[in-house]
C-alpha cells in the first residue's frame, strides 16, 4: 500500500489532507447536531410523556403516514434528527412513528425541496410527450421515493417488537418511565400534579378520570420545581446528549474524511465502480454513504455528477439522507446494531429498485 | 463517576468544540472550510456551544429538577450517559485536536485529483449555468471587465463551463479572456512539456465536497514560466475549445502569466 495512503503511517500530506476534511465536515454539521440536542435536551425535561403520540391517528398505519409528512412541518436535518427522535421515543412516540419521522424529515421538508428544485434547474424533459422541468421531475421524485420508503419501513417496525428495534438501555429506561402503562399509550399529566421527587407520598389503588380506569400504581409526588432548576436540568440533558451523538459523530466523519481524501482502502475501487452505468445506481449509493453530505445541500453535489443518470442521482438523494457513514454511528444512540444491519439492507434494496424503476420510466419517455 | 465530575468533563469538551469554532471563525479561516451561506452557522453554534458548555459548568454543582414522573425504582437519570465520560472525551478531543494541529487549510494535489482536478471538463453542466452571467456578445461588455492590453476579465467558472453550452463556445472560441487560479503541471497529452492546468475550488457546502474547476494553459513554443507548483497565477490568453481524447476542452493560448496574490477564499466570491 502506498506509504502515503497507509493508515498506520500518513504522511504529512495525508495528515493534512484528512484535518482539512475533517474539520471542514465538523463545522458544517456541529451547529446542526447542536441545535438537536438542544431541542432534545427540552423535550427531555418539558415534554409530557405521550405527547407527540396525542397528536397523531390511533390507527398504527396512519400514524406512520402522518408521521412521514412532519418533516413538512418541523424541518431537521439528518444530523439533528437523531438526537429529537431518541427522546421523542423516550417520551412516548410509537418507535415505527419515529423512524419513519427519523427517515423522511431530512427529505420531505422544504428546505431540502427547495435545494433540489435550485440544483435541477435547467434541463428539461420529456414526460408523456410533454415538456417537464427537470428539477419539477427530481424534486417530486426524491420527496416521493424518501416518503415512500420511509413509511415502509414505519409499516415493518410496527409489526415486530419494540426489543428487536431500540438499543437495550433505551427499552430499559422506557420501561421504567412508564412501569405501569404501555409506552405511549398515555401520560401522566391528567393526575393534575408535577411528580417530581423531593416531597413524596403515594398514590395507592387511585383512580385517574382522564383514562377511565383504575391505576394500582405508586407515584412519587413533589412540588413543582422552580423555572430555573428545569432550565438547569434540560441544560444538563442537552449537554448529555450533545456528547452522547458528537462521540459518534466525530468517529463517523473521521472515517467520511479517509475516504473523502483518499486515503482508506478502497477509495479507488470506489472510483472505479462509479464508471460502470449499470452499477452507477450502486455505485452513487456508496457515495452518498461513505461522503455523508447534508441533505439540505446534497443535491448541489448530485447535480454535477453529469456522467451518472437521473435514476442514479436520485438513488444518491435518497439514501444519503437516510443511511451514510456518519448516521451509521448516529443510529447507533438509538437502534440495536442488528436492527441497523437490517434496516441498511432493506433501504439499499428498496432504494435501489426505485431509482431503477424510475429510470426505466424515463427511459422510456426522454427524447434526447 | 460522580455526576458533578462527569458535567465538568462533558462542559470542558463541549468548550473545546466552541473556542475550536469560535477561533476559525474568528481568526478568518474558516473562508477556506465552508461556503459563505454557511459560515455564520459555525459562529452561532460556537457561541451555542459556549454558553451551553459554561452553563453546565457554572451550576455543575446546583440542585435541578426536571419536574415530572419519577416513580419508585427508577432511577429517571437524565445524565446517565452512553459510555466513560473520559473515553467519551478522549473519541471526542483527541479527532479534533489533531486535526486542528494539522490543518493547513487546503488540500493537497493528491487528494485534489480526486475532486476532478484532472478529469475532463463536464459535457452537459446546465445547472451551474444557470448561475452564470448572460455571454451573448453584446452582454459581455456590460458584464466583463476590459483590461488596458485587451483581455476580459473572466472568471474561471465561467470558461470551465462554457465546455458543456456549444452556443457559448461559439461566442467565446479565440476571444481574449483574462483569468486566475492555482497553476498546476499538465498529466495528459503533455509530452513537450508545455501545457500547464490552471484550477480554483468550488465548493458548494464545505471543503469536503470541493470541486475542481480545471482548464487547460498551452504556452505553444513558449517555455512555461517557472512558477511553483500550485501557486496563484494571473493569465490572459486566447480560449479555444478543440475535442482532445474525446472530450472538448478548454484551452488557453497563454499570452501572459504572472504570479499573483492568492484571494482571500476560494469559493469564486472575487470578481463578483
Amino acid at each position: 500500500m502506498n506509504a502515503r495512503r497507509s493508515l498506520t503511517r500518513m504522511t504529512g500530506e495525508a495528515r493534512q489532507d484528512f484535518a482539512f476534511a475533517f474539520l471542514s465536515i465538523l463545522f458544517e454539521g456541529a451547529p446542526f447536531i447542536l441545535l438537536g440536542t438542544l431541542i432534545s435536551g427540552f423535550i427531555d425535561i418539558y415534554m409530557p410523556p405521550g405527547m407527540m403520540d396525542r397528536f397523531l391517528p390511533k390507527n398504527k398505519f396512519l400514524a406512520v403516514l402522518m408521521a412521514g409528512l412532519l418533516g413538512a412541518v418541523f424541518p431537521v436535518c439528518e444530523c439533528a434528527v437523531v438526537p429529537v427522535i431518541r427522546r421523542l421515543v423516550k417520551k412516548g412516540l410509537p418507535v415505527s412513528c419515529a423512524l419513519t419521522y427519523m427517515l423522511a424529515a431530512p427529505i420531505v421538508n422544504p428546505i431540502t425541496a427547495l435545494s433540489t428544485w435550485k440544483a435541477f434547474t435547467g434541463p428539461v424533459m420529456m414526460i408523456y410527450g410533454e415538456t417537464v422541468q427537470a428539477n419539477l421531475v427530481m424534486t417530486v421524485s426524491r420527496m416521493g421515493l424518501g416518503f415512500l420508503v420511509a413509511v415502509l419501513l414505519g409499516w415493518v417496525v410496527a409489526s415486530i417488537p419494540m426489543v428487536w428495534v431500540l438499543r437495550k438501555r433505551l427499552v430499559d429506561e422506557l420501561k421504567n418511565d412508564m412501569p405501569d402503562h404501555k409506552a405511549g399509550e398515555h401520560g401522566h399529566a391528567c393526575c393534575g400534579d408535577d411528580h417530581s421527587g423531593q416531597h413524596s407520598y403515594k398514590h395507592v389503588e387511585s383512580s385517574h378520570t382522564c383514562c377511565e380506569h383504575d391505576h394500582s400504581h405508586e407515584h412519587i409526588h413533589a412540588h413543582k420545581p422552580d423555572g430555573s432548576q428545569r432550565i438547569v436540568a434540560a441544560m444538563r440533558s442537552a449537554i448529555k446528549d450533545f456528547v452522547d451523538v458528537g462521540v459518534y459523530f466525530s468517529i463517523g466523519i473521521a472515517i467520511t474524511a479517509l475516504f473523502n481524501t483518499g486515503i482508506a482502502p478502497g477509495a479507488a475501487w470506489l472510483d472505479s465502480i462509479a464508471n460502470r452505468q449499470i452499477l452507477a445506481p450502486s455505485a452513487l449509493m456508496v457515495l452518498a454513504f461513505i461522503l455523508s453530505l447534508c441533505s439540505t445541500s446534497d443535491a448541489f453535489i448530485a447535480a454535477t455528477l453529469d456522467k451518472f443518470t437521473y435514476g442514479a442521482k436520485l438513488a444518491f438523494l435518497v439514501l444519503g439522507p437516510m443511511l451514510d457513514l456518519k448516521l451509521l454511528f448516529l443510529y447507533q444512540t438509538v437502534l440495536r446494531k442488528k436492527f441497523i444491519l437490517w434496516m441498511a439492507v432493506g433501504l439499499f434494496i428498496t432504494i435501489l429498485l426505485g431509482a431503477y424503476y424510475f429510470q426505466w420510466f424515463l427511459n422510456q419517455q426522454i427524447v434526447p | 463517576m460522580n455526576v458533578k465530575l462527569q458535567r465538568i468533563v462533558f462542559s470542558l469538551v463541549v468548550l473545546t468544540w466552541a473556542a475550536v469554532l469560535l477561533y476559525f471563525f474568528g481568526s478568518g479561516r474558516i473562508v477556506k472550510y465552508l461556503a459563505p451561506d454557511f459560515r455564520p452557522l459555525v459562529l452561532y453554534g460556537g457561541l451555542g456551544l459556549a454558553v451551553l458548555g459554561l452553563f453546565v459548568l457554572l451550576t455543575a454543582g446546583e440542585k435541578s429538577s426536571c419536574g415530572h414522573d419519577h416513580s419508585e425504582g427508577d432511577p429517571h437519570d437524565h445524565e446517565a450517559s452512553d459510555m466513560n465520560p473520559f473515553t467519551s472525551m478522549a473519541l471526542m478531543l483527541v479527532p479534533i485536536l489533531f486535526a486542528v494541529a494539522n490543518t493547513k487549510d487546503s488540500f493537497s494535489l493528491a487528494a485534489l485529483s480526486r475532486k476532478s482536478l484532472f478529469d475532463e471538463p463536464l459535457s452537459n453542466n446546465v445547472f451551474l449555468a444557470e448561475n452564470l452571467p448572460p455571454l451573448t456578445m453584446a452582454d459581455i461588455e456590460k458584464t466583463h471587465k476590459k483590461s488596458e492590453a485587451g483581455f476580459y476579465e473572466f472568471n474561471l467558472m465561467e470558461l470551465y463551463f462554457a465546455a458543456g453550452d456549444p452556443e457559448i463556445q461559439k461566442l467565446l472560441n479565440g476571444f481574449k479572456v483574462e483569468t486566475e487560479g492555482r497553476l498546476v503541471m499538465e498529466k495528459e497529452n503533455n509530452e513537450a512539456g508545455n501545457r500547464r492546468r490552471l484550477y480554483r475550488l468550488f465548493i458548494t457546502c464545505c471543503a469536503a465536497d470541493a470541486r475542481a474547476v480545471p482548464i487547460i494553459i498551452d504556452f505553444g513554443k513558449e517555455t512555461p514560466p517557472t512558477i511553483a507548483e500550485n501557486a496563484w497565477v494571473k493569465i490572459s490568453g486566447t480560449v479555444t475549445f478543440p475535442v482532445e481524447r474525446g472530450a472538448t476542452q478548454v484551452i488557453l493560448q497563454s499570452a501572459s502569466c504572472v504570479e499573483s496574490e492568492a484571494p482571500w477564499e476560494e469559493s469564486f466570491m472575487r470578481n463578483y
